[in-house]
């Protein structure tokens, strides 16, 4: 297999697996605790490198602490999770710079920490970035219903004699897992578009949970093919171009469900008043 | 009285961590029977109904759950409750504590109703199916089964959240404020759901600003304002000075048929 021939396939291992977990993040609204997730594991990454390490395996080490962390926050109000990720971001991010400039002679390069480097990507990363979709099918498939109930309505969840935080917990933990599968490709600041742009098209187009968990995965896959292709076609570099091509999508679903929401077709829904629908 | 209560709360007190709670409580439910929680805007009704959930600590005195299944009442925990109570209790929030985007259809919200009943590994069967489409029709909501919950009214979307309680089939019903921002339709549609439920011998209790409500489907009103004022059958409990005291001085009007507490029957 040439490198090109493996880009392709990273791309679309790296592309389902993100657009699957980020079907969830999306819903849950967590997507900027992601994005948050994804500048914090940066300086793990940067230690990593310079240690001779696993880049992933850095990463990895830096969000399971971040995920202890968050799903802490989580729990707080919602306002005080918002604010903290934001310090989690870019505290994450100044950290990694730092780290960047203080250790001379890194054997990466900083930009393929940032934006990754799909041409370059080995074997092991494409196998860690196929587990971490595998894990993620099989545990919506065994708990997918409660993770719906939950992310629907915490309170009733709660009150039918549910616990959250297992639920919270999963899809955390999930999320860093796709985050620190998606570095190699993507790299830190770009991993966040493959998480979040491909379930947000799909949700725009898809009115189920399930559609949104089929939709996701292929949006992000087809990404990913496009922005490897666009990258040889256009010599462009690949990772800004696979975010662009997931921006792309996102445009395409919006366009789609603007001109759905078109008088002429309209679906017929039973709109009362909107007095009728005031519920404080 | 030979049938044991559902619920049973003795000098109970329930109290959030801050500080905000409710107090003195003293209640008994029966099957069949149905009780109005009334009281203010931040009297505890809420507060009263998450405590029997679990949701909120108990800080004074017992609670007891049981009876509907020939079962002695038995005392349970200030942790373990929601749990103890799981299957025999199902709760109707208000309609503002959950997200309205999330991309679900009706039915799969009345089927959650079944999840405490289903294992972890085991999938919705026959009879939950069953449980479902039952519960749909008694609110009045089949034909509307698939279609997504975002797109409900706000009424429909209280029926159908009725719907998931009563899947549950419960032996005591929680209501938060069910009546807030209904029409008259689907107002008279929860009352008479609330009837066929008592003659089915639920056990329900409902937090209400709606005086007249509590005289249309209710047996016992229990008058709260931080702790609990009054309790007793309807005609004896909602009298003017009782309604007053426990409004605390906002201008109560009160006849044969209506009682109305101007500033409080749509906030």
């Amino acid at each position: 297999m040439g490198y090109f021939e493996r880009a392709l396939l990273a791309a679309v291992v790296i592309g389902a697996g993100a657009g699957f977990v980020g079907a969830l993040v999306v819903v849950r609204r967590r997507t900027f605790f992601a994005q948050a997730l994804t500048h914090g594991t940066y300086p793990g990454a940067v230690a990593a490198a310079a240690l001779g390490v696993s880049v992933p395996a850095g990463a990895a080490v830096a969000s399971v602490a971040l995920v202890a962390v968050m799903a802490g926050i989580a729990r707080v109000r919602r306002q005080g999770a918002q604010v903290a990720a934001g310090i989690v971001l870019t505290g994450g991010f100044a950290a990694g710079a730092l780290l960047q400039a203080l250790i001379p002679g890194l054997p990466v390069r900083a930009e393929s920490l940032l934006v990754g480097s799909i041409l370059t990507v080995s074997d092991g990363d494409i196998l860690l970035a196929a587990s971490v979709a595998v894990v993620a099918v099989i545990c919506v498939a065994l708990f997918g219903t409660r993770i719906a109930f939950s992310t629907f309505d915490p309170h009733g969840f709660r009150a039918a004699g549910f616990r959250e935080w297992p639920v919270e917990l999963l899809v955390l933990g999930l999320t860093a897992a796709s985050v620190v599968s998606s570095l190699p490709a993507v790299g830190a600041i770009l991993a966040i578009a493959l998480i979040a742009a491909p379930a947000a098209a799909a949700r725009l187009v898809v009115t189920s949970f399930r559609g949104l968990l089929f939709a996701a995965p292929v949006i992000g896959a087809a990404a990913g093919v496009l922005g490897v292709l666009a990258s040889r076609g256009l010599a462009i570099a690949a990772g800004p171009a696979i975010a662009l091509a997931a921006t792309a999508f996102f445009l395409l679903s919006l366009g789609i469900s603007k001109l759905r929401a078109l008088p002429l077709k309209r679906v017929a829904i039973p709109v009362e008043t909107a007095e009728d629908a005031r519920i404080t | 009285m030979t049938v044991p209560p559902v619920l049973r709360l003795r000098g109970a007190a329930f109290t959030y961590p801050g500080g905000a709670g409710v107090s003195g409580l003293q209640l008994d439910i029966s099957p069949g029977e149905a009780v109005a929680l009334i009281g203010p805007n931040g009297a505890g009704k809420s507060t009263l109904l998450k405590g029997i959930l679990g949701l909120v600590p108990k800080t004074a005195g017992t609670i007891e759950l049981g009876g509907a299944r020939g079962a002695a009442p038995a005392p349970i925990g200030r942790i373990g409750s929601a749990h103890a109570a799981s299957g025999m209790i199902a709760f109707l929030p208000q309609s503002a504590e959950l997200d309205p985007d999330f991309p679900i259809s009706l039915e799969q919200v009345v089927m959650q109703g079944r999840y405490r009943g289903l294992g972890l590994f085991r999938w919705p069967g026959r009879a939950d199916g069953a449980a479902v489409r039952h519960a749909l029709e008694t609110v009045g909501l089949a034909e509307l089964a698939r279609r997504p919950f975002g797109e409900l009214s706000g009424g429909q979307r209280q029926r159908g959240l009725l719907a998931r309680a009563l899947a549950s089939e419960p032996a005591l019903l929680l209501l938060d404020e069910p009546f807030n921002g209904l029409d008259q339709a689907n107002r008279d549609a929860l009352v008479d759901t609330i009837r066929t439920l008592k003659t089915r011998g639920v056990a329900v209790l409902v937090s209400t600003h709606d005086l007249e409500l509590a005289r249309l489907v209710c047996d016992t009103v229990v008058l709260v304002n931080g702790t609990q004022l009054a309790s007793g059958p309807v005609d004896e409990v909602l009298t003017l000075g009782n309604v007053q005291e426990c409004f605390e001085g906002l201008e109560v009007e009160l006849d044969e048929h209506t009682l109305v507490v101007p500033g409080h029957e749509g906030h």
